[in-house]
């Protein structure tokens, strides 16, 4: 696909299989490259990715300074989504894969989508960071709980999960309808967030039958949920990405982020390059500069997003992040323990109570 | 100069590299194989302990199959960490539960039967290609029972074979680097061995080596008893060598004065035949000069002979020689000179005999004996020369024996008359003092027996016994 970018504009476009609802929405935000010269043809990367693309476009910018001929054109969307379009479209597939839903993006590696590329700048990454050469980890990052200390009164924050059914139980009919969750049949990442808790925890069934009772507010994607928070729809927002959670911390100070100090699940963000990709050169370039030093500078100062690198230095580093307070870091491995998740049967089950708790609360709603 | 065969010390060296090789090539091919069967049996445990767990999850309630599987399954397929993993949970009416739909080749009349035969269920292992790629699975049926019915569901697991190659490759390279380090530790003492054991034969070379060309003296060496025989062997030689290279002094200083003492003699002679006015006289002393000239002759013939005798010997083949023939020829020519000194020759003897043999050696031989027996018969003497068959030894063998009637050799003196110059202090006939010995160099060419007895009532008899021998033949 060649993209002719004479205005040099970053286009903004919603794409054809944008649906209505926000969790079936994709955007398409085309990087042009840096070539101004009129007429000029340059090749494209096509990205999927579940990352805003406000928080990934450093990433892309200093990609382009070196391949300045390239434009990237970026499709992000929710990680469910991303998972069932690269296999609805078998013709279309990216250049790059990247999600932070670690079972669906090991899953497709599992089964062999992924192309095998040993990047020479795997050393400079943990080791358990990456699969077979196919599927690598790029981020380090807490899923947390967010607040609106609105809701504390005189109460203290709650630190771990603990503490948090604690405060519900305390603010009982204060909470109704206030707290929210991922809606886990909707968003990967969401459903691995919470059948891990379900390995973890044992307050992981006190923290169903909570939110069951409080008619939890179900969101697709992290952006409305922080909304639904910053807007005092929600005053509690369970198991979210820690990045984008932290900004929101940094904008609105009445908004605190948690890392629970029972234990602080980590996930990773991964990539893969597609088998059927069609710009695998740039494609593996682009994984190279992931996960080189430049990259993960890069993701630690200026996109926000925690570096798998524990070498980088910068205000998102993992340095500054360990010394933020929280509970023993528990990295969901990237490995055949993620099949688990995928696994359909134990989805059945993890749905059915799921629904068993909060679908009722939903219905009554109506 | 005899050509050098391959070393020893490279041939050892060649031997012990070639089997120390054939060795370590078995060693490493056992290990090789030892190292598959060992990654093969550990990870199809850790694929067995997998489908084990799962199958522990599954359960039946209400005639409906409940699975939930435990993450620990998942975990232990987690330890190869480098292989992709599939699995399947099934009914008997084909239908995946929950995992990959489109497994290949599940073994399924297998399970079947392991069903229908309702017995315990054992693992069934396959490989087979999944997705591109080679992945070993196993089968495995659990039995769930309710009630009044039972279910059968097989659990099937399968991982790709990364990890076994890479820790059947790991043992190997261990394998590999032993027994790399096991061959040079080896062959490295070997060298050394070998260098040891053949330190005597090097010991052995510098030692000749060292010597000055005519220091013959035995070597001196401890030596193990395989070269023992070989050091016995030089020194041996070395003393064969002394003894004829002495032998070879005596007899030319003894030549050397033997030649010089008549020549002298002759010179003196004939200075006083000049120097003598008395005509009988000088004609005395010109017979003595005569004379004198004659031993001389008879000397320096003999002297020659040997040497030309010496020289046939290392030139000249054996041929067929009509004995009878000779010994009659040698009589015949020396009968005159004989009868010069009043002695008979009588020849005995009737038989026809051809032996191999060197014709012209053979003359000298008995000229020397038959003279010898002349020369010490007294006037009016008898050489007797017989040539006969003997019968009495084991093998049939002719005797050929020239006796005289002089005064013979006392029995001290036989023991040295074969020596060169030997001549009994009682001697008083001319002679070189050699003839004999040369006669019986000439019988011992011939492996023939030389002997020397006394005979009656007084001389000497000189006996030479011709051997049975390859080509002899004789007539009565």
């Amino acid at each position: 696909m060649k993209v002719n970018c004479r205005l040099g504009l970053c286009l903004i476009l919603f794409s054809h299989m944008a649906l209505a609802g926000a969790a079936q929405s994709g955007t398409s935000i085309i990087f042009p490259s840096l070539n101004k010269q009129p007429k000029f043809e340059g090749e494209v990367l096509t990205v999927y990715g579940a990352v805003n693309h406000r928080v990934i476009s450093p990433l892309f910018k200093a990609y382009q300074e070196t391949y300045t001929n390239v434009a990237i054109h970026y499709t992000e969307s929710n990680t469910r989504h991303l998972y069932e379009q690269f296999l609805s479209e078998p013709n279309a597939r990216p250049d790059v894969m990247l999600s932070p839903a670690m079972d669906l993006q090991f899953k497709l590696a599992n089964d062999g989508y992924a192309l095998v590329y040993d990047s020479p700048e795997l050393g400079h990454v943990p080791k358990d960071s990456h699969w077979r050469s196919e599927l690598f980890g790029f981020t380090y990052e807490p899923i947390v709980t967010a607040i609106n200390t609105d809701i504390l009164a005189r109460e203290a924050l709650p630190q771990s999960r603990e503490q948090l059914l604690n405060l519900i139980r305390s603010k009982n009919h204060l909470l109704d309808e206030k707290i929210g969750l991922f809606d886990i049949q909707q968003s990967g990442l969401g459903y691995l967030a919470w059948a891990y808790d379900g390995q973890q925890s044992r307050s992981y069934g006190r923290l169903l039958e909570a939110f069951g009772t409080h008619q939890a507010q179900l969101y697709t994607d992290t952006a409305s949920m922080l909304d639904g928070l910053l807007k005092g729809q929600i005053f509690i927002a369970y198991n979210l990405v820690g990045a984008y959670s932290y900004q929101w911390t940094q904008k609105y100070s009445w908004i605190k982020t948690i890392m629970p100090t029972d234990y602080t699940t980590i996930i990773m963000r991964t990539a893969f390059i597609p088998r059927d990709a069609q710009k695998v050169t740039l494609a593996k370039r682009f994984i190279d500069l992931l996960l080189s030093p430049e990259g993960q500078h890069i993701l630690a100062n200026q996109s926000a997003l925690t570096p798998i690198s524990t070498k980088v230095k910068g205000p998102f580093s993992r340095d500054e992040l360990s010394k933020l307070p929280h509970g023993i870091f528990r990295p969901i491995p990237l490995g055949l323990e993620l099949l688990i998740q995928t696994d359909d049967a134990k989805k059945r089950l993890i749905y059915s109570e799921w629904r068993d708790a909060i679908q009722p609360v939903l219905n009554r709603k109506k | 100069m005899a050509k050098a065969t391959t070393s020893i010390r490279r041939q050892l060296i060649l031997m012990v590299a070639a089997v120390l090789i054939v060795i370590n090539i078995i060693a490493l091919w056992s290990a090789h194989i030892y190292a598959n069967r060992a990654a093969k049996e550990s990870y199809d445990r850790l694929l067995y302990g997998s489908a084990l767990q799962m199958a522990e999850n599954i359960t039946i309630l209400d005639s409906q199959v409940f699975i939930d599987l435990p993450v620990s399954a998942f975990e232990t397929l987690a330890l190869s960490a480098s292989d992709r993993a599939f699995y399947a949970i099934m009914n008997g009416r084909y239908q995946v539960l929950t995992g990959y739909k489109d497994l290949p080749n599940i073994p399924f009349t297998q399970l079947l039967q392991q069903s229908s035969e309702k017995e315990k269920f054992i693992p069934i292992y396959y490989e087979t290609m999944y997705h591109g790629e080679k992945v070993r699975f196993v089968a495995l049926g659990k039995r769930l029972l309710e009630a009044d019915s039972v279910n059968d569901v097989f659990i099937i697991v399968g991982q790709t074979l990364d990890a076994r190659r890479a820790a059947a490759t790991e043992v190997s390279h261990m394998a590999l680097q032993f027994v790399a380090l096991f061959f040079v530790i080896t062959l490295l003492l070997l060298l050394f061995v070998i260098w040891r054991v053949l330190q005597p034969l090097q010991a052995i070379k510098q030692a000749i080596t060292e010597r000055s060309p005519q220091e013959l003296s035995p070597l001196e060496a401890n030596v193990p008893s395989e070269i023992a025989p070989l050091l016995k062997s030089i020194n041996y030689f070395m003393a064969q060598l002394d003894n004829t290279l002495s032998r070879l002094q005596r007899f030319t200083a003894e030549a050397a004065h033997q030649i010089r003492t008549p020549l002298a003699g002759l010179n003196s002679q004939a200075q006083n035949a000049i120097d003598e006015t008395d005509e009988t006289l000088r004609q005395k002393q010109l017979q003595h000069i005569l004379e004198s000239s004659n031993v001389l002759t008879g000397t320096v013939n003999q002297l020659l002979s040997r040497a030309t005798l010496t020289h046939r010997y290392q030139s000249h083949p054996f041929s067929p020689v009509s004995l009878d023939h000779v010994v009659k020829e040698t009589c015949r020519e020396l009968v005159v000179w004989a009868l010069e000194r009043q002695v008979e020759i009588e020849y005995l003897g009737n038989i026809q005999v051809t032996i191999k043999g060197d014709e012209f050696a053979l003359k000298q031989m008995l000229q020397n004996i038959i003279e010898n027996a002349i020369k010490y018969s007294p006037k009016g003497g008898v050489v007797e020369v017989e040539l006969m068959v003997m019968n009495e030894l084991p093998d049939t063998s002719i005797r050929l024996q020239i006796r005289d009637q002089g005064v013979g050799v006392p029995d001290k003196d036989k023991e040295h008359i074969f020596e060169y110059f030997y001549r009994s202090p009682d001697n008083f006939a001319s002679g070189s003092g050699i003839g004999l010995s040369i006669a019986k160099d000439v019988a011992e060419h011939h492996d023939a027996r030389f002997h020397l007895k006394d005979n009656l009532p007084s001389g000497l008899i000189v006996e030479v016994i011709f051997l049975q021998q390859k080509g002899l033949s004789y007539e009565s």
